[in-house]
């Protein structure tokens, strides 16, 4: 059964939206209804990821503790990572932009609903599959780590099952990712509402932009390169094998043509997100923004270029190249900060809980990227490289930066969402436990990384340096578990016992605010002309609307 | 945009075979510069550039869009899942054994022709 | 709401903290290369300390100082510009230029770490294997390979003559590993099918933990090894003795 839509014009009486039942959720192709099944989903999968990492922590808090065998540790640390990256971070910023693109742009629908629904799928089976991988040899899972290198991926190294059901599962996120990026593409350069041009569109939108064309460009050639590993493994190939006169060099250069990508894939919505929560907390406009949305394009394309740097310490690049470029994307991301610090300039700065979460992202990332400069220096790399020092940069990127703006966007849109106010009080708590503990985490892994502690090692000796620091480390884990259960706790008691949000509880700047919480179907009955990025924002206040 | 992006590929993919005569890094940076290409010349194509559509208009007011068709859009639909299904069973016999391939085979292809039969409708 | 400054502070004073340890953090870099990267360090360091400090100070400042206050309307509004041209394209220059700095400070280093004596004094053959390290003096006729892993033992040991030049050769027969030592600031990854040369120079006597540094699967935390550095004399000794305490085995 379908629906022929027509745009919208005359105000007509609202319905509020029907509470959908198990199996139509499942089924519906509604967008908004899609977006909250990825960031419930992605969320599973973080607490998922995250209790691997406790696991992990607890091993490693002391040099002689061993809670876990060594194979179950490696097993760990290969599905933490993947987890956390394909089925946690990307998903939900994916989940995201399906249910506020076509909000924002003033559309009923994503351009290929079926399809949306179809990548949902895609990536929860794909869930399902690399979670098996974990368990599914009886030798051990899937251990060689979430890059899967060569030689140690074949099956020489890594007999059993493990690693192909984790291609597999690997190979289905690629195909809901490149289903989900032609999707927003599609929708965004194709059903915008009149008026909204592409420089009226709120930044959110526009990374997704990016993001989607970062997704189509670098899963394929990581999909071929799994592919022919796959073939490796099973049928007889010699692609990555040297005795067979293949090359695992050519495997590392696939392989990070996708993984670079893939990091900026795992932030840029999430600039998008800390984009649209400044201003309204500000009650300011953007500043910048041409200049934000030509460093957006800035970092997809120079994101292309760097893939190398990952490979410093291997001899067979030209590194000056891969470290040029990987200077270079410093410089669109300082624009990117510059922009955000602008827009709190002489503005009139509100402390609520998404505005604490997006100033703790501010705080963390910058560290994060000061850090992704030294290590984009190649001698610098090769002390720093495969250590600690690298595991601290990309947390303090993706989840002092990435999961601090996935709360912030949590904080900021369950409201339109669900029809319902998180607890503000409790978010403070939830934000500053997670800010501390965060930190208590991952800043002494600068230090051991500094000191010579290599990643993905189970164990270390004692009173050489590492001790402390991983103590610290481990208690920091505990703090942020503390916040993350406070912060389910938020959510079950909010659902429950619900305070009303209204339309625009906030006052925000998007198009999302103008309509209902949660939205109609087909979201909008009417809509008013569109004259700037901030539309909601002009209609409240026609005396400053350009 | 997707000149622009066709052009760093292109750029930045002749700039590093003469650093470093790399084949694959090469070809995998040229072929990144073609894709936004493809994506220009649909848009082409279609008109998207010649005519200015509503969207594009800086003036443009919701009314002069009035009773537009956007499309037709699908309620709920069961066949996505039971496509994952299919492409499931399909992967996991290549490693558990081909006794499953034309289960996952079938159930794909019924997938498909019920997503098929759905667009018609 | 101090709240944002109040979290500002202990992220600075740890920065801080780490840099009065001495040594910036890191080893000082117990070889001539080694020595060249921590330099380049030292500037990376120093220079990310006043861009810290700009961007957490205009962060700092505005949290304090744009604040909403109890007095305020609450549909005040802040100041409604949009954007400065001369700033925007001042905070897009600047950082290219620190950047340009930066990368001919790296390149120049790489160039020196990454050069490859034509006469090197002494040359070691470094295998690595699941999960353990084999070092041959070729033309000695010395090999020290370390017993199967799965504890912190010991590992096998590399002696090196202080001063001069050593040529290491890396190879791998298996997966991929990589050899690091800490102290010396260096570490090269060590790949199946290929073969790789870099040069030590040693400008500290000593012994130095040395570690596999690419996951090589179940093992790989356990594959430590070291490296002593000693007086030219005493090498020469150490290699009669090993030569002849092999030679009788």
């Amino acid at each position: 059964m379908s629906v022929t839509l027509e745009r919208p014009v005359a105000a007509q009486p609202e319905e509020p939206p029907r509470r959908l039942g198990p199996v139509e959720r499942l089924t519906s192709t509604d967008h908004k209804n899609i977006g909250i099944l990825y960031c419930v989903t992605a969320f599973g999968f973080f607490l998922v990821g995250g209790a691997l990492a406790g696991l992990m922590r607890v091993e490693l808090a002391e040099p002689a503790r061993q809670v876990v065998s060594t194979q179950a540790y490696n097993t760990m640390f290969t599905i933490h990572g993947t987890v956390m990256i394909f089925l946690f971070v990307a998903p939900f910023g994916i989940g995201l932009a399906n249910y506020l693109i076509p909000l924002q742009i003033g559309a009923p629908d994503m351009a290929f609903p079926r399809l949306n629904l179809t990548s949902y799928w895609f990536f929860a089976g794909a869930g399902l599959l690399i979670l098996l991988s974990g368990v599914a040899s009886t030798g051990g899972g899937a251990a060689m780590g979430w890059y899967a290198y060569t030689p140690l991926s074949e099956m020489r190294y890594s007999p059993g099952v493990g690693v192909d059901l984790w291609i597999l599962g690997i190979a289905l996120v690629a195909i809901s990712n490149v289903m989900g990026g032609v999707n927003i593409l599609t929708t965004v350069f194709l059903m915008r509402a009149p008026g909204m041009t592409m420089w009226r569109l709120p930044i959110f939108t526009w990374n997704m932009v990016v993001t989607a064309i970062l997704g189509l460009v670098a899963f394929p050639p990581a999909v071929a390169a799994f592919a022919l590993l796959f073939i490796d493994r099973r049928l007889g190939g010699h692609a990555f094998d040297p005795l067979g006169g293949g090359d695992p060099a050519l495997y590392q250069h696939l392989f990070w043509f996708l993984g670079h990508p893939e990091v900026y894939i795992l932030i840029l919505p999430f600039f998008g997100i800390i984009t649209e929560v400044i201003p309204v907390f500000s009650r300011k406009p953007l500043f910048g923004y041409l200049g934000l949305v030509l460093a957006t394009i800035a970092i997809g394309a120079l994101s292309m270029g760097v893939w190398a740097h990952h490979m410093f310490t291997t001899g067979v690049v030209n590194n000056p190249f891969f470290s040029a470029m990987s200077l270079l994307i410093a410089v669109p991301t300082g624009v990117k900060f510059f922009a955000w610090t602008g827009t709190m300039w002489k503005g009139k700065i509100s402390f609520t809980v998404p505005m604490l979460f997006a100033l703790g992202f501010l705080l963390n990332f910058l560290i994060g990227g000061v850090t992704g400069v030294m290590l984009a220096s190649a001698p610098i790399d090769f002390h720093m490289n495969d250590s600690y020092f690298v595991v601290a940069h990309f947390h303090y990127t993706i989840m002092g930066g990435s999961v601090f703006a996935i709360f912030a966007g949590i904080y900021f849109w369950f409201p339109k969402m669900t029809g319902a106010m998180l607890r503000e009080r409790l978010g403070r708590v939830v934000a500053v436990l997670l800010f501390v503990g965060f930190n208590l985490t991952f800043w002494p892994q600068f230090v051991l990384g500094l000191r010579g502690f290599p990643r993905r090692y189970v164990s270390y000796p004692p009173d050489i340096g590492f001790d402390t620091p991983n103590l610290v480390s481990t208690f920091g884990y505990f703090v942020m578990f503390a916040g993350v259960v406070l912060f389910l706790a938020d959510v079950a008691v909010s659902l429950r016992r619900r305070v009303p949000a209204g339309d625009d509880p906030w006052g925000g700047n998007s198009l999302e605010w103008v309509t209902s919480s949660p939205p109609p179907d087909h979201n909008f009955d009417a809509l008013r002309p569109i004259r700037s990025e901030r539309p909601a924002f002009d209609l409240r206040h026609p005396e400053l609307a350009p | 945009m997707m000149l622009a992006l066709f052009a760093f590929g292109a750029i930045s993919g002749t700039i590093y075979w003469f650093v470093t005569y790399e084949p694959a890094g090469t070809f995998l940076l040229w072929s990144f510069s073609l894709m936004p290409l493809i994506v220009a010349g649909y848009l082409v194509l279609h008109g998207a550039v010649r005519a200015r559509p509503l969207e594009d208009d800086p003036d443009a007011t919701p009314d002069r869009a009035a009773g537009q068709e956007l499309g037709t859009f699908p309620a709920a639909s069961a066949w996505p899942l039971v496509l994952v299904l299919g492409s499931i069973t399909v992967g996991a016999s290549l490693v558990y054994g081909l006794l499953l391939l034309p289960v996952g085979l079938a159930v794909t292809a019924l997938a498909v022709l019920g997503l098929m039969r759905e667009s018609q409708s | 709401m101090r709240r944002a400054g109040r979290r500002a502070a202990p992220a600075t004073l740890v920065l801080l903290g780490t840099a009065c340890s001495g040594s910036f953090g890191m080893p000082r870099g117990a070889t001539e290369q080694g020595a060249d990267i921590f330099r380049l360090w030292q500037i990376f360091f120093i220079a990310a300390i006043p861009v810290a400090g700009v961007v957490y100070g205009l962060i700092l400042w505005s949290v304090i100082r744009y604040r909403r206050r109890r007095s305020d309307d609450p549909d005040a509004l802040g100041s409604q510009f949009r954007g400065n041209h001369r700033l925007e394209l001042a905070y897009m220059g600047i950082p290219i230029l620190i950047v340009i700095g930066l990368f001919a400070a790296s390149a120049a280093v790489e160039v020196r770490v990454d050069a490859v004596s034509s006469d090197p004094d002494v040359t070691v053959n470094v295998e690595a294997f699941q999960w353990g390290w084999g070092f041959t003096y070729p033309g000695e006729g010395v090999t020290i390979v370390s017993p199967p892993s799965g504890e912190f033992v010991a590992g096998p040991q590399m002696v090196l003559p202080l001063g001069q030049t050593t040529r290491i050769v890396l190879t791998a027969n298996d997966v991929i590993h990589a050899f690091w030592v800490p102290d010396f600031l260096y570490k090269h990854d060590a790949i199946p099918g290929r073969t790789f040369v870099f040069d030590l120079t040693p400008t500290r006597t000593g012994t130095f933990y040395g570690e596999c540094a690419e996951f090589c699967g179940l093992n790989h935390a356990y594959m430590t090894f070291s490296v002593r550095v000693v007086p030219p004399a005493e090498f020469a000794t150490w290699l009669v003795l090993l030569r002849a305490g092999q030679a009788a085995a």
